[in-house]
C-alpha cells in the first residue's frame, strides 16, 4: 500500500498550509516568483519575444544607436540590436545558472544526506572534503578550469557545480540529524525500510523547503559566476550573447555609449534579486513554522 | 587557549593537503607544452635531443607519483616555481602585488564596516519603520548587483563629464594616491556592507527580544546605551563571522575591480597571466588563494573562542 508511506506524511497538512500563507503573505516573494517564472518564460520564446536576429550586423547604418522605438535598448558597436541580445541571453544565463545549481543540489543532497545517514567515517571524510572544496576561492578555481578546459557552457555549470556542492551537503547534513532520531524514522527502520527508501520518503520531504531556500540563492549565485567569468573575457564566447560578455564589450564605450553596459547589468540584476526574494521568502515561511 | 589554537591549526593540514592534491590535479592536465614556454623562440631551432634533455629538468618524464610528491615538498617550503613570461619567481610577483591588493581589501573591507554596521543598528532601532524599510531595500539592491557592473557604472557616472560628473580617475594606481583608491574601494566595499547590514540587522533584532537586554531597558537605560552597552556585544558574533565568510568574496571580487580600474593588485596578475598562458603564476595565486582563506578561517574561529569561551570546550 503506497498510502502508508505517502511522501506527505512526514509534513502535517496545517503545517503545509501556515508554510503556503506565510509564504504568500511574503510580497517579496511573490515579486521574485514573478520575475523567475518571466525569464523563465523570456528563455524559452526568445524566438518570438526578439524583434530582431541578435546577430545582425548593421555596421553602415546603426553603429551604437541609443534607446529608440526602433531600438528599445538602443545597438552595439556592431548595429546589433541590444533587446534582442539581451532577451537571447536569457537563454545562455538562465540555463548554466540552473544546470550548475541542479549539479550542486545534485551531488550536495547525495552526500549531505549519505554523511548525516550513516555518520562515523562516512560523516568525517564527506566533511573533511568539503572543508577542501570551501578553502578553494571560487572565482580562482573557475577561471583556472576555463582556461585549462576550455569556456564552453559544459565546462562553466560543470565547474560550478563541482565547486559550490559542499554549501548544500552542509546544508542537507544538518537537516538528517534533526530528523534523524524522530519516532518517524527509527519507526520506518524498525519497519525493515532500507536505507535509501528512509532517506526518500522521510528525510527528502522534510528537506525539501531548506533545499528550495539553498537552491534559490545558489541559482542566483551561478548566474552572478557566470556574468563575471564572461565579463572578464573568460566564459562565453562571441557571438553567443551572454549578459556578462555584453557588458564586457561595453565597458569599451563608456564614454560615449551608456547603455551598452547598463542594461544588461540591471537584467542580471533583476534575476538575481527574483531568486534572492524566493529563497528569503521560503527562508521566513520556514521560520514562522518554527516559531521564530 | 593555546590548545585549541594548536588543534584549530592542525585541523587545517588535511585541508590544505586536499586542497594541494587538486591544484595539482589541475596542473597536470594543463593542455600545452610547458617545455615550450619555458625555451620561448629557442623551441623551434632546438633538436629533439636538447627538448628532452630540458623536459627531464623539468621533470617531466617522473611518474605522476613522484610529480605529485615533488609539488608537494615545493609548495609546502615555499616554491611556486618560476613565471614562463617574466624573469621573476612566483613568490616575488605575489610580494609585489599582493600588498596593493591588500590595500584595495582592506579600505573595501572599512568602507563595508562603516556603511554596513551602522545600517544593519539603525534598522533594528527603528524596526518596521520606513527606515528600516528603505535600507533593507537599498541592502537587497546591493547584494544583487553585480561587482563589475558597480564598476562600470561608477565609470560611466563618476569618472567623466559626458554622463555624470568627473569626481575621481578613471583608472590607475595613481602612485599610491588615496585619490585613486576612493573609486575601486567603494565599488568593492558595497555589495559587502549590504550583506553585513543585513545579518547585523538579524542578529541584533535577536538580542533585544532577550531577557538580559529587557532588564537593561526597565532599569531605566536609554537605547542608545541598552544598544551599544549590552546588545551590541552579542549581537556582533554572527557579524565577525560574515566578514571572515567574506574575505573570500574580496579576493574574488578584487580580481574584478581590479581588472576594471586596471588596480595593480593580485588579481589583474592572474586575469594578464591567463591570457598568456602563465601557468606558474595561476597556479601559484591559486595557492596562495587558499592559504589564505584557510588563515583568515582560523584566526575568525580563533577569536570567536577569545569572546565566547564555550566554544573552546565544545
Amino acid at each position: 500500500m503506497s498510502a502508508t508511506t505517502s511522501t506527505v506524511g512526514s509534513v502535517p497538512r496545517a503545517v503545509r498550509y501556515r508554510r503556503l500563507r506565510a509564504f504568500a503573505r511574503h510580497r517579496l516573494g511573490l515579486v521574485g516568483l514573478v520575475i523567475i517564472v518571466v525569464f523563465t518564460l523570456i528563455a524559452f520564446f526568445a524566438p518570438q519575444i526578439a524583434p530582431y536576429d541578435p546577430t545582425t550586423q548593421r555596421i553602415a547604418t546603426a553603429r551604437l544607436v541609443p534607446p529608440s522605438g526602433e531600438f528599445w535598448f538602443g545597438t552595439d558597436e556592431l548595429g546589433r540590436d541590444l533587446f534582442s541580445r539581451i532577451v537571447y541571453g536569457a537563454r545562455i544565463s538562465m540555463r548554466i545558472g540552473v544546470i550548475a545549481e541542479g549539479i550542486a543540489l545534485l551531488v550536495g543532497i547525495a552526500l549531505g544526506a549519505a554523511a548525516g545517514f550513516f555518520g562515523g567515517w562516512v560523516d568525517n571524510l564527506v566533511m573533511r572534503i568539503a572543508d577542501v572544496f570551501f578553502a578553494i576561492p571560487g572565482l580562482l578555481f573557475l577561471i583556472v578550469v576555463v582556461a585549462i578546459f576550455g569556456s564552453s557552457a559544459t565546462t562553466i555549470f560543470l565547474a560550478l557545480g563541482l565547486i559550490s556542492w559542499p554549501g548544500e551537503a552542509r546544508v542537507m547534513r544538518s537537516e538528517v540529524l534533526r530528523v534523524r532520531e524522530r519516532e518517524y524514522v527509527v519507526a520506518a527502520k524498525a519497519l525493515g525500510l532500507r536505507d535509501f527508501g528512509i532517506i526518500l520518503r522521510h528525510v527528502m520531504p522534510n528537506a525539501l523547503a531548506s533545499m528550495i531556500v539553498i537552491g534559490s540563492l545558489g541559482v542566483a549565485g551561478a548566474i552572478l559566476s557566470e556574468a563575471t567569468l564572461s565579463f572578464l573575457g573568460l566564459g562565453i564566447q562571441e557571438p553567443l550573447a551572454s549578459w556578462g560578455t555584453m557588458i564586457n564589450r561595453g565597458q569599451q564605450y563608456i564614454f560615449n555609449a551608456w547603455w551598452y553596459s547598463v542594461f544588461p547589468g540591471a537584467v542580471i540584476m533583476i534575476v538575481v534579486l527574483g531568486f534572492n526574494f524566493l529563497g528569503d521568502a521560503v527562508r521566513d515561511a520556514l521560520a514562522v513554522e518554527e516559531g521564530r | 587557549m593555546f590548545q585549541y589554537v594548536l588543534r584549530r591549526g592542525l585541523w587545517a593540514i588535511p585541508t590544505l593537503l586536499g586542497v594541494f592534491t587538486i591544484i595539482f590535479l589541475l596542473t597536470y592536465l594543463m593542455p600545452g607544452d610547458p617545455v615550450r614556454a619555458v625555451m620561448g623562440e629557442q623551441y623551434k631551432r632546438a633538436d629533439p635531443a636538447t627538448i628532452q634533455r630540458v623536459r627531464d629538468s623539468l621533470g617531466l618524464n617522473d611518474p605522476w607519483l613522484v610529480q605529485y610528491g615533488r609539488f608537494l615538498v615545493k609548495t609546502v617550503s615555499g616554491d611556486l616555481g618560476k613565471s614562463f613570461v617574466l624573469d621573476e619567481q612566483v613568490t616575488g610577483i605575489i610580494g609585489y602585488r599582493f600588498p596593493r591588493t591588500l590595500q584595495l581589501m582592506s579600505a573595501a573591507l572599512l568602507v563595508a564596516i562603516l556603511i554596513g554596521i551602522p545600517s544593519g543598528i539603525l534598522a533594528a532601532r527603528f524596526q518596521y519603520t520606513w527606515i528600516d524599510h528603505t535600507l533593507m531595500l537599498v541592502a537587497l539592491l546591493g547584494v544583487a548587483m553585480p561587482v563589475f557592473w558597480q564598476a562600470v557604472l561608477a565609470k560611466i557616472f563618476l569618472t567623466q563629464d559626458t554622463y555624470g560628473i568627473a569626481l575621481f580617475p578613471v583608472a590607475g594606481y595613481g602612485g599610491g594616491s588615496p585619490l585613486y583608491l576612493v573609486l575601486p574601494a567603494l565599488v568593492l566595499g558595497t555589495q559587502l556592507s549590504a550583506t553585513i547590514a543585513r545579518v547585523m540587522r538579524s542578529s541584533l533584532l535577536e538580542e533585544r527580544r532577550k531577557d538580559y537586554s529587557r532588564t537593561a531597558r526597565s532599569k531605566g537605560l536609554g537605547e542608545p546605551g541598552v544598544i551599544f552597552r549590552h546588545e551590541l556585544r552579542n549581537a556582533m558574533i554572527p557579524v565577525v563571522t560574515i566578514i571572515g565568510l567574506d574575505i573570500g568574496y574580496l579576493l574574488g571580487g578584487s580580481v574584478v575591480t581590479e581588472t576594471v580600474f586596471n588596480w595593480p593588485g593580485l588579481g589583474r596578475a592572474v586575469v594578464t597571466a591567463i591570457s598568456r598562458r602563465d601557468a606558474p603564476v595561476i597556479i601559484g595565486t591559486l595557492v596562495f588563494g587558499a592559504l589564505l582563506f584557510v588563515a583568515v578561517n582560523i584566526l575568525v574561529d580563533i577569536f570567536y573562542a577569545v569572546i565566547n569561551p564555550q566554544i573552546r570546550y565544545a
